[in-house]
């Protein structure tokens, strides 16, 4: 596969560490009175969707680079991909 | 002056050098590196006359060169000087900026063709999966070598440097020198 | 012989080569194929079941016959086609599959046997006595499985790899891929063609078509030499485009020397993986044949195939030029073969097609009739033609059918895309939801006649352009024959007797009528139930005529029946190319230590861990067991002074304002609370609360820390946090760098550590007032040479660190060793390093094993209370918090007993189940300090059994060892001697 890195353009995948899902950002805050099950939700239950899943790659042999790159795990085409941080700074705005 | 004796990254005295065909690959243990790291909020800093290239760029200085290594991150190099404490030379360039020393965290082969891009592009389509199509001149990337991290800097038409870890030394030269020889 | 004239061979270059031992002459341009019939040989091989006589079928990759063994010794290479195989000067080639010489094979009786050998055989067989499976049936299977053998030997050729990138890749060199490639190729862009074959032009090579009224040979010169003109383009003919992958991503193989006599070292096949942003799928077509009674004998041959042998190899299929051939046809494409023969002065007797309305187009007897049955048991003599339930036998000496042309789909269909079937072209074709960037150009997609080939290859091009945002003129083309070749829907003879289907498997139209009775209906299991469509040639000529006849039998049409979609690879492709070049030690890079050659001079032995190449003992003169080596480096070190090389472990460089901040989220413990030039010890804990990794963190000033990891997760947590860095928290104001390989790092441990290192620091003051326990500097030594130094101790004894630049690591250990010499310092290993860490109860891999929590570690209190840090929340929880083992020391009661490590823990007394299992031995060694084997592990509630008798045991081994449980630190349980 190629992942269209958002500053470098479109790199080989054997270049990238796979992750998951990019709910993994959201971690939840341990200072909450129901963080327990907040944290067992965040490390154990996620989706596995088959169709469009935004997912965390590393760029490893690269920039190391976090990006979330939105992928159709039926078909592998890539719907867009962003830097992580950007992403993870613009939802913390919006909360 | 220290009197210990450094040695280069294959273990040896002097630098490695091998030619063959139209090209020539030889072991550069004299420059020095430095990485900077922007804080939050920072500009980029201008070190000893060279400013920060932009994503994916190398840019050569009048005393010292610099390429992208990551979002706002830089390499500096510094040919020449990998005796000096070239890190701090660089912190004291620009102090608000996180320096950290580099130079013998890598192994510098420069790879020289005599006749042009080509021997270079036959050489380089063996070893890395990137489009030799986009590395023009003053381009700098990092990707993957035979599972080695590497460093790709097209410094001129014939000239290419290709930085790995040096403890990676010797198999990085296999690989260099072996895809070489099976060029002929 | 039976060459002809003219052809795209080389007449005046002979080349010599052996068949089966025996010398032959070829010439240059020939396949081993051609050249065979150009010298008479029919009979090439045998077939895999039954061992029947077999002859060259197609004049292509499609082969399912004609496999040959060639070279011999390490190079020698089975399952070779030889319609592929380029012809060279000394070539060794010797048929497969037969016991005895090729025209007595002994294992013939197979086919007398062959009622036996029915589908499913194997399934029905081998089933009982269940006991007779492993030790008989199996054994027997596999011995007389597979056609060729392999040599055994290491492979001694070199193989390359290689990454291409193109805007268009045009997967084919035919009349479509000709003018693809030289359309895409004047626009300007890059452009790659790719041909398995080592001559461009595909079947125009094969053909008698003219363009613009000169030989179509002439045509491909010229577009050839346009072509390698065109800096832009990249012909590569011998590659085999093998595979699509995802997002225009190809695999592709090149073989390089194959066909050269004295390859003399060079490379043999390169791999490539070609990125393209088009492609053009321009593969051609695949003839059909008609199965019919004992239609797989030597002489019968693809009528498309025998053209080809005579028009580019100038090769007559038969055996005596003055054989007569005869041509069996269910389409006017079948009597071209006819007429081009004819043209090459090879006699036809006639043309058999079962159509009542089929046309002549030359001087040859039409017969509206069957062929249904052949004579010849090593080489076809005559074949029974039927007419009007009139059958006669006429005499021949080559048999041509043609059954129709099944467009070569394969590498449209790697991601699933079903074929779909053309009930005009009788034939599948590419369906809908094509690889991305593809784009099915000439007879892969139905278009096979030249004018349709060369503008389909255009149109795709310019399509494929379009889609890059590039607007491309149409280049002219030439004038020439665009008459469809009628045809008609006729699969098989019906008549008794065996009619093969697929020629590789023996599989005939019985086994298919079995399969159907037996309810093995779907495509799927058809084909295991009969192997139908396996081995080298996928069923390249077989699965359409399989279908059709199982369509025939369920009384379903054929697209209703199935398709069968295809897998990489196209054809076949060599293991060793897969592995690339690097084989041995040079399979994986290997890192080696700063210090290595030193450590190579003092004798040192090296141990793999990962990718590093560490010592793992230094054998001294009169030492005759490891042992020996690593108790005296453990003593050594304990009495005086050791060094290690110990730059493995990783280190990354965190510096800015929220350093602190960040290290306190990443570590359980406290990290931002710890003093400039002063070092902590500090475990990682996964998400889920599992510890999964420790090591130091020193802080060198304000905002510049040093983290150390493990060896073996120093990539994992740099990894890790960046994800911490970029993705949780990226408001904090802070950098990440690896720096391992910057810096050689030397352990000095031993209660002459400190005097030691006085000898080689510049001016610094080591004593415990001004250097305590945990503390770090950065320093000079040497004369001025830039160090780091920190004072911590992995085995229990006054210890340092002591980092320099990579360069003079070397220098540095012999230098500690010269001036330590009179302290007694003596290198040590990995080895010792795991005793003494063991002896002083510190946790490593074993222990930290990903199950294991900071509690078990009896590091549970580290985990701060007063902050958040990843997997602080997790580990809180009930499973993890209440877990009660405990890590703990054990000794054997008999001390002449070894613990092994591995052994589960037992109460004295109990049965020994999962469910009494008290815990395990983590890891154990002898211990030259204690003087007998000592271990640690995890025990249920170990810290409140000290002083308890427990159960070592080991079941595996049927041993088991009583041992004492005591405290992990076998050594100095108060830690004064770190602390002096």
């Amino acid at each position: 596969m190629l992942i269209p890195h958002p500053l470098l353009g479109l790199r080989d995948a054997q270049e990238f560490t796979y992750l998951g899902d990019a709910s993994l950002l959201n971690r939840p805050d341990a200072s909450s009175p129901d963080a327990a099950v907040a944290f067992f939700d965040y490390v154990y239950l996620r989706d596995n969707p088959a169709g469009v899943h935004r997912e965390l790659w590393f760029h490893e042999q690269g920039d190391r680079s976090w990006l979330i790159v939105t992928r159709n795990t039926l078909t592998h085409e890539i719907l867009n991909a962003e830097l992580a941080c950007e992403s993870a700074v613009k939802s913390e705005v919006l909360a | 002056m220290t009197d210990l004796m450094a040695i280069t990254a294959l273990g040896a005295v002097a630098p490695y050098e091998f030619q063959i065909g139209g090209l020539v690959i030889r072991e550069n243990t004299e420059l020095a590196l430095a990485s900077l790291s922007l804080g939050r909020g920072q500009g980029a800093p201008t070190i000893l006359g060279t400013s920060m290239p932009d994503v994916g760029q190398w840019l050569a200085g009048p005393e010292v060169s610099a390429f992208w290594t990551a979002p706002n991150q830089w390499f500096i190099e510094g040919e020449g000087r990998a005796h000096e404490d070239f890190a701090a030379i660089v912190k004291a360039a620009a102090p608000d900026c996180a320096v950290t020393e580099q130079t013998d965290g890598w192994v510098a082969f420069d790879v020289y063709s005599n006749d042009g891009f080509k021997p270079l592009e036959g050489l380089l389509e063996k070893l890395v999966n990137i489009d030799l199509n986009g590395f023009g001149v003053g381009t700098a990337l990092r990707t993957g070598l035979h599972h080695m991290s590497v460093y790709l800097i097209r410094r001129s038409d014939t000239h290419v440097t290709i930085m790995g870890m040096r403890t990676f030394a010797a198999a990085l030269c296999h690989a260099l020198e072996s895809t070489a020889v099976r060029l002929r | 012989m039976t060459r002809l004239t003219g052809g795209v061979i080389d007449h005046e270059t002979a080349l010599r080569f052996t068949f089966n031992g025996k010398t032959y002459s070829g010439r240059k341009g020939d396949t081993l194929a051609s050249a065979l019939l150009a010298n008479g040989v029919q009979l090439v091989g045998r077939s895999f079941k039954y061992h029947r006589p077999r002859g060259v079928l197609s004049a292509g990759s499609e082969e399912p016959n004609a496999l040959v063994t060639l070279r011999g010794g390490a190079r020698e290479e089975p399952n070779t086609r030889a319609t592929v195989t380029e012809l060279f000067d000394g070539l060794r080639a010797r048929s497969q599959n037969h016991v005895g010489p090729l025209h007595r094979d002994f294992m013939a009786v197979n086919d007398l046997l062959s009622p036996l050998f029915a589908s499913g055989f194997y399934y029905k067989t081998f089933m009982w006595p269940r006991a007779f499976w492993e030790k008989l049936y199996e054994p027997l299977i596999r011995h007389a499985a597979g056609l060729g053998r392999l040599s055994g030997e290491a492979d001694p050729d070199a193989y390359d790899k290689g990454f291409l990138h193109c805007d268009l890749l045009v997967i084919g060199g035919g009349a479509a891929g000709l003018s693809a490639a030289l359309g895409a190729g004047r626009a300007g862009v890059k452009v790659i063609l790719a041909d398995e074959d080592f001559q461009f032009g595909g079947r125009l090579l094969a053909e008698t078509h003219q363009l613009d009224g000169m030989p179509a040979t002439s045509w491909v010169t010229a577009v050839m030499a346009e072509l390698a003109g065109l800096e832009n383009v990249r012909v590569m003919p011998r590659t085999t485009v093998f595979g699509t992958y995802d997002h225009g991503i190809y695999g592709a193989v090149e073989r390089v020397s194959d066909h050269l006599s004295a390859a003399d070292g060079a490379v043999r096949q390169t791999l490539w993986r070609i990125t393209a942003k088009r492609s053009i799928l321009a593969a051609g077509a695949t003839e059909r044949h008609i199965p019919f009674p004992n239609n797989d004998r030597p002489g019968i041959m693809l009528a498309g195939a025998m053209r080809a042998y005579a028009n580019r190899w100038a090769a007559s299929p038969t055996r005596h030029p003055s054989d007569p051939v005869i041509i069996f046809t269910n389409n006017d494409d079948g009597h071209r073969t006819a007429t081009d023969l004819l043209a090459k002065g090879v006699p036809v007797s006639a043309v058999v097609d079962p159509r009542s309305d089929a046309p002549t187009f030359g001087d040859y007897e039409l017969i509206t009739g069957v062929v249904d049955d052949t004579k010849g048991r090593l080489g076809l003599t005559s074949v029974r033609v039927t007419q009007n339930g009139q059958s006669r036998w006429m005499p021949c000496g080559a048999l041509g059918v043609s059954g129709g042309w099944n467009p070569n789909v394969h590498l449209s269909s790697h991601h699933r895309s079903k074929p779909v079937w053309d009930d005009a072209l009788l034939a599948f074709v590419p369906g809908k939801d094509l690889p991305n960037g593809m784009i099915v150009a000439g007879a892969a997609v139905g278009q096979g006649t030249t004018v349709k080939a060369l503008r389909s290859g255009v149109e795709a091009a310019v399509s494929s352009l379009a889609a890059l945002g590039i607007a491309a003129e149409p280049i002219d083309l030439p004038d020439a024959d665009d008459t469809a070749a009628a045809q008609t829907a006729f699969w098989h003879v019906s008549r008794k007797g065996r009619a093969w289907v697929d020629f590789q498997n023996d599989v005939t139209v019985k086994d298919i009528v079995l399969a159907h009775q037996e309810n093995m209906r779907p495509v799927e299991h058809l084909k295991r139930w009969t192997t139908l469509g396996m081995a080298t040639d996928q069923g390249k000529t077989s699965n359409i005529s399989a279908l059709a006849v199982m369509a025939e039998l369920t009384g379903k049409s054929l697209p209703e029946t199935g398709t069968t979609i295809f897998r990489p690879p196209y054809t076949g492709v060599t293991l060793s190319v897969l592995g690339g070049g690097d084989t041995g030690k040079h399979f994986r890079p290997t890192r080696y230590t700063p210090t290595h050659q030193w450590s190579a001079s003092q004798g040192a032995t090296f141990v793999e861990v990962g990718a590093w190449l560490r010592a793992q003992y230094f054998v001294q003169p009169g030492e005759t067991h490891w042992r020996q080596s690593v108790d005296r480096e453990v003593l050594a070190v304990r009495s005086g002074v050791g060094l290690c090389d110990v730059t493995t472990l990783g280190k990354i460089d965190v510096q800015g304002p929220d350093a602190a901040e960040f290290l306190n989220r990443i570590y359980c413990n406290m990290m931002g609370t710890l003093a400039v030039g002063r070092v902590r010890y500090g475990v990682m804990l996964r998400e889920d609360g599992h510890a999964y990794d420790d090591g130091t963190c020193a802080r060198l000033s304000e905002n510049h820390f040093v983290v150390t990891t493990t060896t073996a997760n120093a990539a994992i947590v740099y990894r890790n946090m960046e994800f911490a860095r970029q993705c949780l928290w990226p408001e904090l104001n802070v950098s990440l760098i690896s720096t391992t390989d910057a810096w050689a790092q030397i352990a000095v441990a031993g209660p002459n550590s400190r005097t030691l290192l006085s000898r080689v620091v510049d001016g610094f003051d080591l004593s415990n007032e001004v250097f305590p326990f945990m503390a770090c500097a950065e320093l000079t030594v040497c004369g001025g040479l830039r160090a780091r130094l920190f004072r911590i101790s992995f085995s229990g004894e006054l210890a340092y660190e002591i980092a320099v630049p990579a360069r003079y690591g070397n220098a540095l250990l012999e230098r500690l060793a010269q001036v330590g010499a009179d302290l007694g310092a003596t290198p040590y290993g990995t080895e010792a390093l795991g005793v003494m860490r063991i002896e002083k109860g510190h946790a490593a891999g074993s222990e930290l094993n990903g199950q294991t929590t900071a509690q078990m570690l009896s590091l549970g209190r580290m985990v701060s209370e007063k902050k958040d840090s990843i997997g602080a929340v997790m580990s809180r929880r009930e499973g993890l918090a209440q877990d009660k083992r405990r890590l703990v020391g054990f000794s054997p009661i008999d001390k002449s007993e070894a613990i092994v490590a591995g052994s589960h823990l037992f109460t004295q007394g109990e049965t020994r189940n999962t469910t009494t299992d008290q815990g395990w031995i983590t890891s154990a060694a002898y211990s030259p300090h204690v003087g007998s084997s000592i271990a640690i592990g995890f025990l249920e509630e170990g810290d409140a059994r000290m002083g308890e008798v427990v159960i070592a045991a080991n079941p595996l081994e049927g041993r088991e060892v009583r041992v004492e449980v005591v405290s992990p630190h076998f050594v100095d349980p108060e830690g004064g001697r770190l602390r002096d």
